[in-house]
């Protein structure tokens, strides 16, 4: 992926509606939706999901991330979405990947009342966990 | 994630209004919603469909609670992408039979055209103020605005467009008041107290030229010589039905109206012709609102009320509020109360202690007075504070309210100047003034024998 000019980087979190006998299986469907979806939009990004919350980064053309989250948002799987961050960058985190899944986190500060309290913070944390995990999948996967 | 609640929001759910004319309904630019002539047509419609004791249409009032400060921190283009993006959310909130609209501005209203529940209409209302209240993205930034909704439905004594429409204002203009980001529910009790206002706000209008106003004067002591040093002149509505108006009752709404500064004008000429009467060097001290000062006339205003009456300029006191000072960045308030004091009136702080209280503005221009909010009549260390910073800043102090003889002796003992309060008199009409004048003596003895 290059450059764009008008790259933007969105970091949500929300409250995780999805019981946890079904989370697996709802998790898989929205990565697969994602794989479908993404590459044409020009948008890549990250998920991950904890006990109680989905926290995920989008990244690429403005217009696209916009119409993009204004969907996810509307998503019943999910509510109490909260911005964390919505700036521009220069660079992708995640061009490799369409929608790239960094797992269950159990991590008690990835929990959603803490990822809330702090958006600037948080936003630095879940970015360094989807990229931590991003990257230990890169090496396996090589 | 994919599964979405109700519909795409990117599925068109424009307006069917009628088969046959498909062609032209009159649509909002920005947003693409249908504008405010096709929502009244529409909703002519389906109250001319509706039999009164059926179930019935309701109308939904969006407002957008916080937008301009998107506009104004973000810029206009940010805004009307918010509009944009609030539109499509209204759209993809609401059944196909329904009709989502832009009035104008951030102003939204929605049509539940088929018959719906309470309960129904309620759920549709809290789910628009939650998903319109979810976090923005806007050309590549954050934002946030809020939704409160006004929610009515048609009755059989509301039947037309402008009564419905004129229901569901009033019913968000509540949900506004209540804290936004909530939905209000139209109520009779709503009705009353809006006809009950404008009601008020016609009598008003018509209470100067009537001369149902009239000027009460309440007493002001000077502590070190135990005597009356001069009276506050308070506006006072004598309303044909309602009798005494409190000044709380119809001043603030002076203000709304923009009708405070023609009632000052009259409190000022009327005042200073009373004053003219009393003897000595007895002062008369009249309050005087923000808007007074807005049209830069105050200044003339007062030299022909004072040259009318023949009252020397050095009687007048006028009090101001902090609010007047608050929005002066041209300093032509500062300006105007220079002018003012240099014809001799005094120019005092009134309220002290409620507002900003800010040191920088007490000190922005050389008050005479500060005067003591009667909230803090009880509160030694606050009295104490006040009249020693006044002290320190070469003015006298006021304390108003003092009810009782132990408040009387604080107040003397934290070096306070004058004194006003029910204790010492409550405010009387022009006619009782001589009895007063002829009385200060007695009064002169029980601020002595305090000592």
């Amino acid at each position: 992926m290059t450059i764009s000019p008008n790259l933007v980087r969105l970091v949500y979190v929300s409250r995780n509606l999805v019981p946890s006998a079904e989370r697996e299986a709802a998790v898989m469907a929205i990565l697969g939706a994602s794989r479908r979806r993404n590459p044409a939009m020009g948008v890549t990004g990250a998920l991950l999901f904890s006990e109680d919350c989905f926290a995920q980064s989008l990244e690429g053309p403005m217009a696209a991330v916009e119409a993009l989250y204004e969907h996810i948002l509307l998503d019943e799987r999910h509510d109490q979405v909260v911005l964390l961050e919505a700036a521009p960058v220069s660079q992708r985190d995640f061009g490799d990947w369409s929608m790239a899944f960094a797992g269950h986190c159990t991590q008690a500060t990835l929990r959603f009342d803490t990822l809330v309290a702090t958006p600037l913070d948080s936003s630095r944390r879940v970015l360094d966990v989807l990229r931590g995990a991003v990257g230990r999948a890169a090496k396996v996967l090589a | 994630m994919e599964r979405i609640i109700e519909a795409s929001p990117d599925r068109d759910r424009g307006p069917a209004l009628c088969a046959a004319c498909p062609a032209r309904i009159p649509t909002d630019a920005l947003t693409g919603l249908v504008d405010r002539s096709a929502f009244r047509a529409r909703l002519e419609v389906a109250l001319a469909g509706w039999q009164p004791d059926t179930p019935s249409p309701a109308v939904l009032m969006v407002d957008l609670d916080r937008f301009k400060a998107v506009n104004d921190t973000l810029g206009h283009p940010a805004g009307d992408a918010l509009l944009r993006i609030a539109a499509k959310r209204l759209r993809a909130a609401v059944r196909s039979e329904d009709l989502a609209a832009r009035l104008g501005g951030d102003e939204f209203a929605v049509l539940l055209a088929a018959p719906v529940s309470l309960e129904a209409a309620a759920k549709v209302a809290e789910r628009l103020v939650e998903l319109l209240g979810r976090p923005y993205m806007v050309q590549g930034q954050a934002a946030s605005v809020g939704a409160s909704i006004g929610l009515a439905f048609a009755e059989a004594d509301c039947s037309t467009v402008d009564a419905l429409i004129g229901r569901a204002d009033m019913a968000m203009y509540q949900a506004k008041a209540d804290g936004r980001g909530r939905v209000g529910f139209f109520s009779p009790m709503l009705q009353e107290r809006a006809e009950l206002r404008r009601q008020t706000e016609q009598d008003l209008r018509a209470a100067l030229p009537l001369g149902q106003l009239e000027l009460f004067y309440q007493p002001q002591y000077e502590l070190a010589l135990g005597q009356l040093s001069g009276f506050e002149a308070l506006l006072r509505w004598r309303h044909p039905l309602r009798g005494l108006v409190p000044p709380d009752d119809f001043i603030p709404l002076a203000e709304e109206i923009r009708l405070i500064s023609s009632l000052g004008e009259w409190v000022l000429r009327t005042a200073c012709t009373e004053a003219a009467r009393w003897p000595g060097t007895m002062s008369v001290a009249v309050n005087v609102a923000a808007q007074q000062f807005e049209s830069n006339r105050l200044v003339g205003i007062v030299a022909a009320a004072l040259q009318g009456a023949g009252l020397p300029g050095s009687r007048l006191e006028l009090e101001i509020t902090e609010s007047a000072l608050l929005n002066d960045p041209g300093g032509s308030v500062t300006a105007q109360l220079t002018a003012l004091k240099a014809m001799g009136v005094a120019i005092s702080l009134d309220d002290f202690g409620t507002g900003y209280s800010s040191l920088s503005q007490l000190r922005s221009f050389p008050f005479d007075r500060v005067k003591i909010d009667r909230s803090f009549v009880d509160d030694v260390a606050v009295v104490r504070a006040i009249a020693a910073m006044g002290a320190s800043m070469g003015m006298r102090t006021t304390a108003e309210g003092v009810e009782t003889a132990m408040q009387l002796k604080n107040l003397r003992r934290e070096g306070c100047h004058e004194v006003q309060g029910y204790l010492l008199g409550r405010p009387l009409p022009a006619s009782a003034i001589p009895d007063t004048l002829a009385r200060q003596f007695v009064e002169a003895t029980l601020l002595k024998e305090d000592t």
